[in-house]
């Protein structure tokens, strides 16, 4: 049987921790969690995931786009296919499209909270099958 | 006293109503002496030759001082004087200037100017023409902050719906699986996120109705525990000690009981946030007291011994929308505390050192 595709959900608000691994979990992914940034990326570096589901707006030290910024400036975790998810808005004035342009910032998709899970794990499988993954998740994709 | 003959009109028409009106009957210094705006002329030293009725009234008599004195009681002139332009280029010149009316009172003004010219085209004076636009750039205000609330709240029921849609997707998997455990999880997140929204309503009305104060006797120690208890839940998830310490001696006071509630509710909230945030593994606790200030007053205290404020950030806190929890928080709470302490006639006072933690002490008179 095939490994299961690896995801890290780096996010501070717990809650949301939990209930995207379970999600993510019961839809046949294997998940590690991280609270904040330096954590997030020591993880990263051990683990190296399939892909990360981060969290661009967090209150630590690293804020998601730093993390951003760090994994597109290493050769070997360039890239791992990075999808961001915010709990700011167009509203308050935060372009999260714009930040995409920068060659630093350049997550490959990102959504706002609250996040369509079913979405979410439709462009999952889209992005581990583009991407480098050498693993590939339990369930089929075409 | 005497009235100068060129400030009054000639006739009166109510006198001769056969007679057609002409503007030929009123005096122009009359006329000025009319409009409900401030008219100068100013020399190009920017000295005030000449103000009309309405410039006399609100800011005394201008005449032969230099205009910045006059509109600001400033030694400099102002940064882009639309008068000195009017000078240089002869054009029409406009700015918005906040001035010090002679009441002491401050006004938003927005100038003209316009130039005087000689025979031969040269700009021999400077009329400026002001009109007071407070109202309208209190109105203006209103308006970006309405935009800006309706920002920061519908930011914050996406984040509360992130949490019912995810609490909700355990709930149903725990059922699912027959695992009462993870449904129980679940429905731990939902609750919480109920009590989120609950609370945010509930300081939007605050926020937004007018003071309007519904006081009856009742003891410091029943709000304090009605308001802790609400908050018991969200302390215990968190790890954070609640302590409540009354003072059984204090007597019953005249309070309006539901927004001291409220007042309570959201600087124990912050409380508990402000300890969650702490990356310091130590025991962290929420003390709430009531307590004698003094022989005629008494206060409620919030105590904490989480992140704590820098001196900029405590500069900041009791604006209405400024939050320091970035990603979740309308930043309605604490200028909702500010709005019900002033509704009381209290006073409110905060100590609070990065990483020592803060208190909120909120002090009101015995009656």
């Amino acid at each position: 049987m095939d490994k299961a595709a690896k995801i890290i959900i780096i996010d501070d608000d717990s809650d949301y921790r939990f209930t995207m691994e379970t999600f993510l979990n019961r839809n046949g992914f294997e998940t590690l969690t991280a609270e904040k940034g330096q954590e997030g990326l020591d993880l990263i570096e051990k683990e190296r995931p399939d892909l990360i589901l981060l969290d661009v707006m967090m209150q630590s030290t690293y804020s998601g786009l730093e993390i951003c910024k760090q994994l597109r400036s290493n050769p070997e975790l360039k890239d791992i296919p990075i999808i961001g998810i915010s709990g700011m808005s167009n509203e308050l004035g935060v372009r999260l499209d714009k930040w995409g342009e920068d060659e630093y910032f350049k997550v490959d998709e990102y959504y706002e909270k609250p996040v369509d899970r079913e979405k979410l794990l439709e462009r999952i499988k889209v992005r581990l099958a583009k991407g480098v993954s050498r693993l590939k998740p339990k369930w089929n994709y075409s | 006293m005497t009235v100068s003959q060129e400030r009054r009109p000639i006739e009166n028409s109510e006198n001769r109503p056969d007679k057609k009106w002409t503007i030929g009957d009123l005096s122009y210094r009359y006329i000025l002496d009319l409009l409900p705006c401030c008219i100068s002329i100013q020399s190009p030293s920017l000295h005030i030759l000449f103000s009309n009725k309405r410039f006399e009234k609100d800011f005394g008599d201008g005449i032969g001082r230099l205009c910045h004195e006059v509109y600001k009681r400033a030694n400099e002139k102002c940064e882009s004087c639309p008068v000195e332009k009017t000078f240089e280029d002869k054009k029409v010149h406009t700015s918005e200037e906040t001035v010090r009316l002679s009441t002491g009172e401050m006004a938003q003004m927005v100038v003209y100017s316009t130039p005087i010219l000689d025979a031969l085209g040269n700009v021999t004076a400077v009329i400026e023409l002001s009109s007071d636009i407070t109202v309208i750039k209190e109105t203006e205000k209103g308006v970006k902050s309405l935009g800006q609330s309706m920002a920061m709240v519908s930011h914050e029921i996406k984040n509360i719906l992130e949490g019912l849609h995810g609490g909700a997707y355990v709930v149903d998997t725990g059922i699912k699986e027959d695992d009462l455990a993870l449904a129980r999880k679940g429905w731990k997140i939902v609750k919480k996120n109920i009590t989120e929204i609950s609370n945010m309503t509930q300081n939007i009305l605050y926020s937004a109705k007018k003071d309007v104060l519904k006081n009856q006797l009742v003891l410091p120690k029943e709000i304090v525990d009605r308001a802790v208890g609400l908050l018991l839940d969200k302390a215990s998830a968190m790890d954070i000690e609640l302590e409540i310490q009354t003072n059984p001696a204090l007597p019953s006071v005249s309070l309006d009981p539901s927004s001291i509630s409220r007042m309570l509710t959201n600087l124990i909230w912050n409380a508990i946030e402000a300890c969650s945030n702490d990356g310091e593994s130590k025991l962290h606790t929420v003390v709430v007291r009531a307590e004698f200030y003094d022989k005629t007053h008494f206060m409620f205290e919030v105590e904490d011994n989480g992140v704590g404020m820098d001196d900029a950030t405590l500069n900041k806190i009791f604006e209405e929308f400024f939050t320091t929890k970035g990603g979740s928080g309308t930043g309605l709470g604490l200028s909702v505390v500010d709005k019900i302490v002033k509704a009381h006639e209290g006073r409110l006072e905060v100590l609070s050192a990065p990483g020592k933690g803060s208190t909120f002490r909120v002090i009101f008179e015995i009656r």
